[in-house]
């Protein structure tokens, strides 16, 4: 370096810039191949985010909530014997207070309806209408009638599926039948006020909605609740914030996040998080070979031009570091343009992709008819980092071989 | 004053064949004509299908309207089964698992005992006094009685699953039928008395049958064979203790 | 010829390019093969805890399971159809809803009248008994229950279990058993509910006569289904039983796996798009840099269409060999772990809860190994298109002056 003051990195950088642009069918095309590999990365990533999350949502709406408290003995035995009281005191301040950012409580016990025709075994769900739309009942599930109004409703909402077996429909009359703690057999007469629909047919024949006072007075059980749900909106930090609730709720009740309510979508969300990185590998390794590919064939197609500059006294580290420079160039303004492609094209769509089209076997299987690619910084940023290193690493080889060069092969070759 | 007035009017108005007798009353004297103070009945019950029949010989005890204890005698493999009311509560016991157990909510739609009425039908026979509104609907001639027919709507909260009941009452106070119809006006089902006899010197309907409309090959019937009203009943004949082993 | 021999003067770059395709069909053959692998297992999985892969049942039960709806002589009807299909796993099974009573509640259960020689190569349930032994003997008056009943219940082994529901003929039934085994799913709605008695037992309790509620029948394989399905109908002399198959009886567990497989799908189509990107990138700088010498063969009289006709020959060339080796490779590397089985650190433990195997299996078959190829040789194809309709474009005198 000390023989040539003059070939500085500045110069360096610009003819590797003009080498670029000299040829600029051949940089297009290989811009090209960047762009799309990093496009495709983010993209995926995006739509596996937007999937997960899509399902721990519907698993969440369905639990309801982030996390539960109950009766130690609820889960084991769901009857009206193990039940707690409603929240009051400094639990009920904590239920109010940041991170959580809704809650509700519900009488849930297991009953029997019936109708002129026929009757089933249900379970009977006293709720807080708006506490439930706060916690993930959709609105919309109404396909007859209304939800309820309040918790003092004395209507009923029942499964469609359930008003089909039953022979009844909206505006009829029903009998809801349970126990009082006492084991009394207690029962009332409700009107269906609304008709909903799900996603199973099952769900439609066994949950039943009804106002939670209404529910509380039949079973003569005062304000005693089966369960408290509440969530933060964040499925990832539940960890951080639901010890604290089971410390208020105290020691005669049992506090769980939803990971240990569900522990079949806990274990999905986890080998869903690996396939996904697997996938993400698999796709980097594809990426990688294009890449190889195209910098490889660039570097020797390039053979005579090198030769050139080498005849012309170029040191071949300075050919090693004008080819890097060249491949880095390239792999910044691709990864530029792909970051940025993949930005305009995903975010747009982050309202809801309409998959309905694919089959109604995904909205049974939990996915919803709409996909919601997740645009995440970090995808972006790892995408970024690693097509930089593959990139750089796959021209490493073709620039040291340029590097290798003797000159009066290369200007021979063609 | 009052008093004697107002009896002297319902004096008036039971009377057969006096002005418009009120609904209610005629169901409330229906039920004690058929329950009495107290009662004592042998029956058998007789479960008709299409392809089979069954029939299961019972005693039944009953106090006021809500106590009832009935006992199968026969045949062997259901004798012994037992069924006790207190108010809306029912056991069952079975001698071959030696336990009395409290029928809960969620076999209450159970059928009683096989047949065609279920463990709520059977408890909750009395309710219709107090859970309806009750007017009639009009009367008719048959066979030398006065009938009355009874239209009893149930009220908005009752835990009763039928748009309507119409009931038939002759003036001897005997049930000739009594009519299940659900909330679209559509009859569903029906209780008949078939047969009226006179035993212990009161009318008794001895033969009754249930039946929904739409199986006309399927039915159950009670056939009363005997009927004792009125008489004294030995204390704790209504418990647990004694469903499990009785003395009686 | 000529594109034979095109292709090996630059025979790096084409290497390059056929490695890649190589690649990418040996991974999508070994993904797909993994993937209808796992389907299989999830399946094979659910299915084997106690549906089943078919059923023989009454026409009406699936529908409504009433108890009269009852298949007549159902023991010996499995017998029957063990001997005309060789299918050992197959047993007859009485269900009901009954009432298990403890000294003040009773706890709402399923009873299952079991065939204790048959029922475990049906169900995985009776491996999971963790304490006790499961059914021996088909009249003896013993009960196996899930875990969270007997915590309910407060009982152990050797204590006894009333329950009590209603006969075939809605007549009152009653029993008396007692507790041989407690069985822990991992599952907690089975392990409240569930309890298991011999069927001899249950037909006698339940004024069931010979009749049975179903005959479950696992075949080994999921493609086995259909045609034993079929088989098992043409058998069935009685109208009002039918077979129903896995689809009939959970009827959410196809879908789930088709969710799955549209994810995988996304994933497959960006892996075709990288490569037939790759191809196209490939041909286009070759036809590119060889402008001098497709000048030269214009001028000579070649026709533009002759050289395109070229490029996609060289293309294809490069495709096929990329498709054969790929396909072996693939086949190679997914036969390995189909005899060896892959192991995902995790998931030993997670499976064994289940009584499942903790290994997975890929599966190779004919879709699996040729989809992902093929689709990759037409997208090569396809991506080589463009390239080719340059040649249109090219002016020989111009051509031959470029560098």
């Amino acid at each position: 370096m000390a023989d040539h003051p003059s070939l500085s990195i500045g110069i360096l950088i610009t003819l590797a810039w003009r080498n670029l642009w000299r040829n600029y069918r051949r940089t297009l095309i290989m811009l090209a191949a960047i762009v799309v590999g990093v496009w495709a990365m983010i993209l995926f990533s995006a739509m596996m985010r937007g999937m997960l999350d899509e399902m721990v949502h519907a698993g969440l709406r369905v639990l309801p909530g982030e996390a539960q408290i109950h009766h130690p003995q609820y889960r084991d035995d769901p009857s009206i014997a193990n039940s707690l009281d409603a929240p009051q005191g400094e639990l009920l301040q904590a239920l109010n207070t940041p991170p959580i950012t809704a809650w509700t409580s519900r009488v849930k016990v297991p009953g029997m309806i019936s109708s002129e025709r026929d009757n089933r075994g249900v379970l009977l769900l006293g709720v807080d209408p708006a506490g439930e739309i706060a916690l993930g009942f959709q609105r919309e599930n109404i396909v007859e009638g209304r939800f309820l109004e309040s918790s003092e409703d004395k209507g009923i909402v029942i499964g469609r599926k359930l008003a089909e077996r039953l022979e009844t429909q909206l505006g009829k009359r029903v009998v809801i039948m349970s126990q009082s703690p006492d084991n009394e057999v207690v029962d009332k007469g409700v009107r269906i006020v609304g008709i909903y629909k799900a996603r199973l047919q099952a769900t439609e024949e066994f949950f039943v909605y009804v106002g939670r006072s209404h529910l509380q007075k039949m079973l003569l059980v005062g304000d005693q609740v089966s369960e408290i749900a509440m969530t933060a909106d964040n499925y990832q930090d539940v960890d951080k914030w639901w010890p604290d609730i089971a410390a208020v709720a105290g020691a005669q009740t049992s506090t769980e996040p939803w990971m240990k309510l569900d522990g079949y979508l806990n274990s999905m969300l986890e080998v869903q998080g690996n396939m996904n990185i697997v996938i993400m590998v698999v796709i980097f390794m594809a990426l990688s070979f294009g890449l190889v590919n195209t910098l490889v064939m660039a570097v020797f197609e390039r053979i005579r031009e090198i030769g050139l500059m080498m005849a012309l006294g170029m040191q071949p580290l300075w050919i090693l570091y004008q080819v890097l420079l060249e491949s880095l160039m390239l792999l910044a303004l691709g990864l530029v343009v792909g970051n940025l492609l993949a930005a305009i094209t995903i975010l747009p769509l982050e309202s809801g992709i309409d998959i309905s089209i694919v089959g109604e076997g995904l909205e049974m299987a939990g996915m919803g008819s709409m996909l919601y690619p997740t645009l995440a910084w970090q995808d972006m940023l790892m995408s970024t980092a690693v097509v930089l290193v593959l990139g750089l690493l796959a021209s490493l080889f073709p620039a040291w071989r340029a590097s290798r060069y003797n000159p009066t092969e290369a200007l021979g070759k063609i | 004053m009052s008093r004697i007035f107002f009896s002297a009017l319902l004096l008036t108005l039971s009377l057969p064949g006096a002005a418009q007798p009120d609904a209610k009353e005629l169901i409330e004297k229906a039920m004690d004509m058929w329950r009495g103070l107290t009662s004592y009945g042998e029956m058998t019950m007789v479960i008709h299908r299409p392809d089979w029949q069954r029939s299961m010989s019972m005693q039944s005890w009953s106090e006021g309207t809500e106590n009832t204890l009935v006992r199968v005698t026969a045949p062997a493999k259901d004798a012994g089964n037992a069924t006790l009311l207190k108010d809306t509560n029912m056991w069952s016991y079975a001698p071959k698992i030696n336990r009395v157990i409290k029928v809960p909510s969620s076999m209450m739609g159970q059928s009683w005992m096989g047949s065609d009425l279920s463990n709520n039908d059977i408890s909750k026979s009395t309710d219709i006094i107090d859970q309806y509104d009750h007017r009639l609907i009009g009367t008719r001639q048959e066979k030398g009685h006065t009938v009355y027919s009874i239209e009893s709507i149930p009220q908005e909260d009752s835990a009763v699953v039928w748009g309507k009941e119409i009931l038939d009452i002759r003036d001897d106070y005997i049930m000739l039928e009594q009519q299940f119809w659900d909330q679209d006006g559509v009859l569903v089902k029906s209780f008949k008395t078939l047969e009226v006899k006179e035993i212990d010197g009161r009318p008794v309907a001895t033969i009754m049958r249930m039946q929904e409309v739409d199986k006309p090959d399927q039915w159950t019937e009670m056939r009363v064979e005997q009927s004792q009203f009125d008489i004294e009943l030995p204390p704790g004949l209504f418990t647990l203790s004694n469903l499990r082993n009785p003395r009686q | 010829m000529l594109a034979w021999r095109n292709l090996w003067r630059h025979g790096r770059r084409t290497w390059l390019t056929v490695g890649a395709m190589i690649f990418c069909n040996a991974l999508l053959v070994f993904l797909i093969s993994f993937q209808l692998g796992s389907y299989s297992m999830m399946i094979d999985g659910n299915l084997g805890v106690l549906t089943g892969h078919l059923q023989v049942q009454h026409k009406d039960y699936n529908d409504e399971s009433r108890m009269r709806f009852s298949v007549p002589g159902g023991v010996e009807l499995a017998q029957e159809l063990r001997d005309h299909t060789g299918i050992e796993a197959m047993a007859a099974r009485g269900l009901t809803f009954a009432l298990a009573s403890s000294e003040e509640r009773s706890f709402g259960i399923q009873i299952m009248g079991v065939q204790p020689t048959f029922e475990p190569l049906v169900s995985t349930l009776p491996g999971l008994v963790k304490e006790g032994r499961y059914l021996k003997d088909n009249a003896a008056e013993e009960i196996v229950i899930g875990s969270v009943l007997a915590r309910n219940l407060k009982i152990g082994l050797g204590d006894e279990l009333t329950f009590l529901g209603s006969g075939r003929d809605a007549s009152f039934a009653a029993g008396i058993a007692t507790v041989v085994g407690i069985l822990n799913s991992g599952m907690s709605e089975m392990d409240r509910t569930i309890a298991q008695i011999p069927l001899g037992y249950f037909q006698d309790v339940f004024t069931m006569d010979a009749s049975v509620h179903a005959v479950v029948v696992n075949t080994d394989e999921l493609d086995a289904v259909a045609p034993v399905k079929a088989q098992i109908q043409s058998e069935l002399e009685n109208v009002d039983l039918r077979v129903l198959d896995w689809n009939e009886l959970q009827p959410g567990l196809k879908q789930a796996i088709q969710a799955d497989m549209f994810s995988a799908f996304v994933m497959y189509a960006i892996l075709i798009i990288l490569v037939a990107f790759s191809v196209l990138n490939t041909q286009l700088m070759s036809v590119l840099e060889r402008t001098r010498e497709f000048g030269v063969m214009m001028a000579l009289g070649l026709h533009p269409g002759g050289l395109a006709r070229l490029v996609l020959l060289e293309t294809a060339v490069m495709s096929l060999i990329g498709l054969v080796l790929g396909c072996a490779l693939g086949a190679i590397i997914t036969g390995y772990f189909q005899s060896n089985g892959l192991y995902i650190s995790g998931m030993e433990e997670a499976m064994d809860r289940y009584n499942l195997p903790g290994r997975l299996y890929p599966q190779l078959s004919a879709l699996s190994l040729l989809a992902g190829p093929a689709i990759v040789f037409i997208g090569g194809m396809l991506a080589a298109i463009y390239p080719s309709l340059r040649l249109y474009t090219l002016q020989p005198v111009t051509a031959m002056r470029a560098v």
